[in-house]
C-alpha cells in the first residue's frame, strides 16, 4: 500500500471500510442468527447490526483524522524551526514567519518570494520527510483502529447485542453534537464581539459612547497626523437607525396587515393560492437589488418631486431607504399577521356573524383584537429585519451622521456606519476599527431584545387559543 | 325569583338515568325504514318560524332534502339525529349563517313572522339580530365580560349611553343566571370564565340583541355535567321569552328541555310530534331504531 496516502484518498478509505464494516457487521448477525435458530432470535434486525458496526469503524477515525489534521501542520512547523540555524531562529516574530512560509511554499513549489539559501533549503527537505512520515501514520493508525473496530464489533455481535438501542443512542449523539456546533457558534461570535466592543470602551468610555450627539469616526493615525481626534457618539448613528426603520414600518405595517386581512378574509381560495406567493417572492428579492432600485430609480424621484414642491431634498434622503425597506418588509409583516389572522378560530367570527356584525365589524372587533399578540410578534420581528437591513441603507441612505428628524436629509445607520469602519485598510485595534464592534454589539442587543419581546408575546397568544 | 324557580332537575337526579329505560317500547312503529317523507305534525298553530321545502347544498351535495318545519312560539324544539344528518346545516338557515359558505346553496321558504327571511330586500345584520345563535364551544370574543354583551348591542346601535349600555348588560346576565358570578369582576376577559361560564356568557351575549329566536346548536356537548344542568335550567327559563331550537346528541337532554322533537335522519326529517311522542311512541322505523339507541 502506498504510505503516502493523502488525506483526501484516507477519508474515502474511512468511508470505504465503514461500508465494509456494515456489510461484515450485518453478514455477521445473519450468521449468528442461524446459529441460535432463525431470525426471530436477534435482538435488532440486520441493518441495525452492521450500522453499529460503520459507525463504531468510521466516529473513531474521524476524530482521530481531524484532530491529526488540526494539529499537524502546526507541531511539524515547531520541529523545522528546532532545526535552523541559531540566527535564523532568533530573528523577531513576524520575519520568522516569513520564513517559514517560504519555507512551506518550497515545499508545495510556489514561487518563493527570497533568494533560497541552504538552510532552508535543508529545512524546506525535513518539513518534506516529517510531513509525509505523518501522513503515513496517519494512514496506518487509522486503517488499524478502523480494521480493529470492526473486528471487535465482529466479535461482540451475538442474538443478545441491543444493537438497535446502541445505534440510537448513538445518533443522538450526533444530533446533540451537530446543534452543540450550532449553539457554540453563536456564543462564539457573540463572545467575540463583546472582547472587541470592550477594548473600544476601554478607549471611549461607554457614557460618551451612548449620549454623545456627535459621530466622526475619523482619527489621526499617527501622533503627529493632522485631522480630528475622532468622537464616537452613536446617538446621530442610532437616530438614523430609527428614523429610517420607523419610514420602512410606516410604509409596511399598513400595507403588509391589510394586505393580510384581505387575503386571509375577503380573497378567495384561488386568488389567495397565487396572490401569497407572489408577495412571498418580494422576500426572496436580494437586497442589493432593492439598494439600487432605491438609490437609482427612488431617490431621484423624490428629490425631483421635492424639488417641484420647493423642498430641500439631498440626493440621498432617508425617505428614499425607508420607503424601499418598507417594500421589502411588506411580506414579512402579512405573510406572519395572516397566519396569525387565519389561526383566529372560526368559531369566533361565526360569533360576531351571529350577533348581526358585518364582515368589516367582525374583523375589526373580533379578529383583530384576538390576533393582534401574534401581530405585534410579527411586526417586532419586521422591526428588528429592519434595523438590521444594511445593503438598501448602505447604497441610499449616505453617510453623514446628521442628527435630525427630516426625512428629507441624509442621516446614515448603525449598519452602515460599521459597514464604512470596516472598509478599507484599517488598523486592527484603531478605536475607529473596534467601534465597529461597539456599535453591532448595539445592534445585536436592540434586535435581540425585540425578538425575545415578538417570541413572548407570540406564545402567550398561542396559549389562549390551544 | 330563584324561590319558586322550578326546576326541571328533580332533588333526585339519579332518577334521570331510570326514566332512559322508558324510552324503549314494544309497541311496532307504523312507517318502515324506506319510507323518507316526513311522519308527525311539523306545523303548529301560529308558528314564529316556518320552514317551506327547504334544500340546501354544499356545491353538488345536497344536505337538507325538502325540509317543512314550524317552529312554534314560546316552545323549545329539539333537533336529533345521528352525526352528519344535518341539523347544524339546518339550525344554520334559520338565520342565514351559511350566508358565510360560498358555495352552499339554499332552495325554498323560511318565514319569519311570516317574511321570508330569503328574500332580496331582507338584510342579515337585523334579521341575525332576531334570530340568536349559541354555538357548539363557547367561544367569547377576545374582550371583558361587560363588552361581550354589550357588544351586539352597540353594533345594533340600541344602547346611547353608558346608563343605558350598564342596564342592557345587567339584565342580559341576570337572564342567563350569570349575573351573580360576574357582577364583581366585570371587566376580566371573557375567556376568562369556567367553561359552562362561558357559554352562559354566550347566551347573554344574544340575549343582550332582543332576538325572538335562539338557536343552540349542541350548546353543552363540551361542558361537564353541572354546567349542562344549569343551562338546561336556563333554557327551560328562556322559553318564557323566546322560541328556542336546539340540536342536541343526548337524547336525554332532548326529553328534558324540548315540547317538540325532530328527528333528521341523512338530511331528511323523518319525524316531528311532541318530545313525548316521539320517545315513547314513535311513528317511524328509524326514530325507534335512534332513541332506543339501535343507530347512532
Ligand atoms: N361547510 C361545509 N362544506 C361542505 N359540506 C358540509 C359543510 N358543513 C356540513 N357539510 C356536510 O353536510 C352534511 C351535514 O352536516 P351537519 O349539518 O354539520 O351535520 P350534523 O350537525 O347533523 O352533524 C354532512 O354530510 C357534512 O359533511
Ligand atoms: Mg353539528
Amino acid at each position: 500500500m502506498d504510505a503516502n496516502m493523502n488525506p483526501t484518498m484516507l477519508l474515502f478509505t474511512i468511508l470505504l471500510l465503514s461500508v465494509m464494516g456494515f456489510i461484515m457487521g450485518r453478514k455477521r448477525s445473519y450468521a449468528v442468527a442461524n446459529q441460535v435458530g432463525g431470525m426471530s432470535n436477534l435482538h435488532s434486525r440486520p441493518t441495525y447490526y452492521g450500522s453499529l458496526t460503520a459507525l463504531w469503524c468510521a466516529i473513531p477515525t474521524l476524530i482521530i483524522f481531524s484532530f491529526w489534521l488540526l494539529f499537524e501542520s502546526r507541531i511539524i512547523t515547531d520541529l523545522v524551526i528546532a532545526t535552523l540555524p541559531d540566527q535564523l531562529q532568533n530573528l523577531p516574530a513576524d520575519r520568522l514567519n516569513l520564513i517559514v512560509n517560504d519555507i512551506r511554499n518550497m515545499v508545495n513549489g510556489n514561487i518563493v518570494s527570497s533568494e533560497p539559501n541552504p538552510s532552508m533549503l535543508a529545512a524546506a527537505e525535513h518539513y518534506r520527510k516529517l510531513n509525509s512520515l505523518s501522513h503515513a501514520s496517519l494512514t496506518v493508525i487509522v486503517i488499524a483502529v478502523a480494521i480493529g473496530a470492526i473486528l471487535v464489533i465482529q466479535k461482540t455481535i451475538h442474538p443478545k447485542l441491543r444493537a438497535r438501542n446502541h445505534v440510537e443512542q448513538v445518533i443522538k449523539y450526533i444530533l446533540i453534537a451537530c446543534s452543540t456546533i450550532a449553539i457554540f457558534t453563536t456564543i462564539g461570535i457573540v463572545l467575540s464581539v463583546l472582547y472587541e466592543a470592550i477594548r473600544f470602551f476601554r478607549i471611549v468610555p461607554l457614557s460618551e459612547f451612548l449620549t454623545g450627539l456627535e459621530w466622526s469616526p475619523q482619527m489621526a493615525i499617527r501622533a503627529d497626523q493632522v485631522g480630528s481626534s475622532g468622537s464616537f457618539g452613536v446617538i446621530p448613528v442610532f437616530m438614523g437607525t430609527m428614523l429610517i426603520s420607523a419610514i420602512a414600518m410606516c410604509v409596511s405595517v399598513p400595507i403588509g396587515l391589510m394586505s393580510a386581512i384581505y387575503l386571509s378574509e375577503y380573497a378567495n381560495r384561488t386568488f389567495r393560492s397565487v396572490a401569497k406567493p407572489l408577495l412571498e417572492i418580494l422576500a426572496g428579492i436580494p437586497t442589493v437589488v432593492y439598494g439600487f432600485f432605491a438609490a437609482l430609480t427612488v431617490a431621484p424621484m423624490i428629490r425631483n418631486s421635492g424639488g417641484v414642491l420647493g423642498l430641500d431634498v439631498s440626493s440621498e434622503s432617508a425617505l428614499a431607504a425607508g420607503l424601499v425597506m418598507g417594500i421589502m418588509i411588506i411580506p414579512f409583516v402579512s405573510s406572519l399577521s395572516d397566519d396569525v389572522i387565519n389561526a383566529v378560530p372560526q368559531s369566533l367570527r361565526d360569533g360576531a356573524y351571529a350577533l348581526g356584525a358585518t364582515q368589516s365589524e367582525t374583523i375589526r372587533h373580533v379578529v383583530i383584537p384576538a390576533a393582534l399578540p401574534g401581530i405585534v410578534g410579527s411586526v417586532l420581528l419586521a422591526v428588528s429585519r429592519a434595523i438590521g437591513e444594511t445593503m438598501i441603507v448602505v447604497m441610499a441612505a449616505g453617510m453623514s451622521a446628521n442628527l435630525t428628524l427630516n426625512p428629507l436629509k441624509t442621516v446614515t445607520t448603525v449598519t452602515v456606519q460599521i459597514v464604512a469602519l470596516l472598509v478599507g485598510d484599517q488598523e486592527f485595534d484603531s478605536p475607529k476599527t473596534l467601534a465597529a464592534f461597539a456599535l453591532g454589539l448595539m445592534l445585536f442587543v436592540v434586535t435581540l431584545i425585540l425578538n425575545v419581546i415578538a417570541l413572548v408575546v407570540v406564545r402567550k397568544y398561542r396559549e389562549q387559543y390551544e | 325569583m330563584s324561590a319558586e324557580k322550578k326546576s326541571i332537575y328533580p332533588d333526585k337526579p339519579e332518577l334521570q338515568f331510570e326514566n332512559k329505560r322508558k324510552f324503549t317500547n314494544k309497541r311496532e312503529p307504523l312507517v318502515d325504514r324506506e319510507n323518507r317523507k316526513t311522519v308527525g305534525q311539523p306545523t303548529v298553530e301560529n308558528p314564529r318560524m316556518s320552514c317551506l321545502n327547504v334544500n340546501v347544498y354544499y356545491g353538488d351535495k345536497q344536505a337538507i332534502h325538502d325540509v317543512t318545519l314550524d317552529i312554534g312560539r314560546n316552545e323549545v324544539i329539539a333537533m336529533i339525529g345521528p352525526s352528519g344528518c344535518g341539523k347544524s346545516t339546518f339550525l344554520r338557515c334559520l338565520n342565514r349563517m351559511n350566508d358565510t359558505i360560498d358555495f352552499c346553496r339554499l332552495t325554498g321558504t323560511i318565514l319569519l313572522d311570516g317574511k321570508n327571511i330569503y328574500d332580496k330586500d331582507v338584510d342579515v345584520v337585523p334579521l341575525r339580530a332576531q334570530v340568536g345563535m349559541v354555538f357548539q364551544k363557547p367561544n367569547p370574543f377576545p374582550k371583558s365580560i361587560y363588552e361581550n354583551v354589550a357588544y351586539g348591542p352597540k353594533i345594533h346601535g340600541l344602547v346611547q349611553n353608558r346608563a343605558e349600555t350598564d342596564e342592557i348588560v345587567e339584565t342580559s346576565l341576570r337572564k342567563a343566571g350569570l349575573w351573580e358570578e360576574v357582577k364583581d369582576r366585570l371587566n376580566q376577559p371573557g375567556t376568562s370564565l369556567s367553561g359552562g361560564q362561558q357559554q352562559r356568557l354566550c347566551i347573554a351575549r344574544t340575549i343582550a340583541v332582543g332576538p325572538e329566536v335562539i338557536l343552540m346548536d349542541e350548546p353543552c356537548s363540551a361542558l361537564d355535567p353541572i354546567a349542562t344542568a344549569r343551562i338546561e335550567d336556563l333554557i327551560d327559563e328562556l322559553r318564557e321569552n323566546f322560541s328556542i331550537a336546539i340540536v342536541t346528541h343526548s337524547m336525554q337532554q332532548a326529553s328534558r328541555v324540548s315540547q317538540r322533537t325532530a328527528y333528521f335522519h341523512l338530511g331528511d326529517l323523518i319525524e316531528v310530534g311532541s318530545t313525548d311522542q316521539v320517545f315513547l311512541n314513535p311513528l317511524h322505523q328509524l326514530t325507534e331504531d335512534y332513541v332506543t339507541g339501535r343507530f347512532g
